[in-house]
């Protein structure tokens, strides 16, 4: 089944077959952690990098709370801490607006990679910046793959398949 | 962003009207054909949604963003499914995707957002004008979330005021959306006294 992460959701799953989506990425990421160990995913849609209140009802949509919630989360559902990897899908800039938003894509992406540094997850892999839009796929189970998809393009593989790698836009 | 009351998205569906009419007219005059806009709805609720009431997130649009400036802030987003953006540019033999046909989608924006805004702000008294038009081809839930989210404003709920404009004889339809900020929602419902 294919559960789709909303902006300021996430979810996570241990079911063999199971895939999780954030489906047309722009300015947020698509974060994934999976360990692929225990055959856990965890999928965040974070929209900005800082929450500006100590305690905001949707804890995902910040890079600085969701990072550290969304480890807790694929913890929760059987995931080794020290098997996390990370992946990161979005935070492009399609438009220019000016004022404090000033590329928040790019500001997203950095909180979001500072946030997994600091807790000592690495990042296997992602697809961030330039200008286009994104989807992010976890498959989940014992061939546990994230794939990356641009609008109107082809699905990438960027964890778990023989083209693994990293796709990065300065 | 606290609730509006009905008579507030009343009064917010009202301007939605006047301003959505003056655009299809102008419109109109720049097809040569007559324009239909429907009765524009003018709704509150989470970002997720906002997406979600517009189509399907991966559906391929082309989008025009107008920033307003001025007064108040807001966004003005025109969003046309790929055969209307091809009917329309079609009028003028151009085709969509190409520098041409995105120049023309940007002037359709312009001439939109311009009159929509002038007439918004003779309403409510503001000084508003629109910065140049920004024309994108990609999902439809990747442009609405980064025009939402462009300010890097914490917002929950986004107040969409969207209307259709249906062009006589060509089949060929797209939505008007005005995303005004949450401090430029206060300030039309103010000027508006409510």
């Amino acid at each position: 089944m294919e559960t789709v992460v909303r902006m300021g959701e996430a979810f996570a799953s241990r079911t063999p077959g199971d895939a999780l989506a954030c489906i047309g990425l722009g300015s947020c990421i698509g974060l994934a952690l999976v360990d692929r160990s225990q055959g856990v995913a965890a999928l965040a849609h974070v929209m900005l990098p800082v929450a500006a209140q100590p305690d905001p009802p949707q804890r995902f949509k910040f890079a600085d709370l969701a990072v550290p919630a969304l480890i807790a989360l694929a913890v929760e559902h059987g995931a080794l801490r020290t098997r996390l990897e990370g992946v990161l899908v979005g935070g492009a800039a399609m438009f220019q607006f000016g004022g404090s938003g000033q590329d928040i894509g790019a500001r997203n992406a950095e909180a979001v990679t500072r946030l997994l540094e600091q807790s000592h997850v690495p990042v296997t892999a992602t697809a961030t910046g330039g200008g286009i839009g994104r989807t992010i796929r976890v498959h989940v189970g014992a061939d546990m793959h994230v794939t990356a998809r641009e609008a109107g393009g082809r699905e990438e593989h960027l964890l778990g398949a023989p083209l693994a790698g990293k796709v990065a836009y300065a | 962003m606290t609730a509006f009351t009905d008579m507030q998205l009343d009064a917010l569906r009202e301007l939605a009207n006047i301003g959505s009419g003056n655009a299809g007219t102008a419109l109109g005059s720049m097809l040569g054909k007559s324009v239909d806009i429907s009765v524009p709805t003018a709704a509150v609720m989470p970002l997720a949604d906002a997406v979600a009431i517009a189509g399907r997130p991966d559906e391929l649009r082309h989008g025009v963003v107008v920033p307003i400036v001025g007064d108040m802030e807001a966004i003005v987003v025109l969003l046309f499914p790929d055969p209307d953006a091809r009917t329309l540019c079609g009028i003028y033999g151009i085709e969509p995707s190409t520098a041409d046909g995105k120049s023309m989608l940007g002037e359709v924006g312009n001439i939109l957002g311009t009159s929509y805004i002038n007439v918004l702000a003779q309403m409510v008294a503001m000084e508003l004008e629109p910065a140049p038009p920004q024309v994108v081809e990609d999902m439809l839930g990747s442009i609405l979330e980064s025009v939402l989210l462009g300010r890097g404003e914490d917002v929950d709920q986004a107040l969409i005021l969207d209307s259709a404009l249906m062009v006589e004889e060509e089949e060929c339809s797209l939505s008007f959306l005005l995303l005004p900020s949450a401090g430029g929602i206060k300030q039309l419902l103010e000027r508006l006294g409510l």
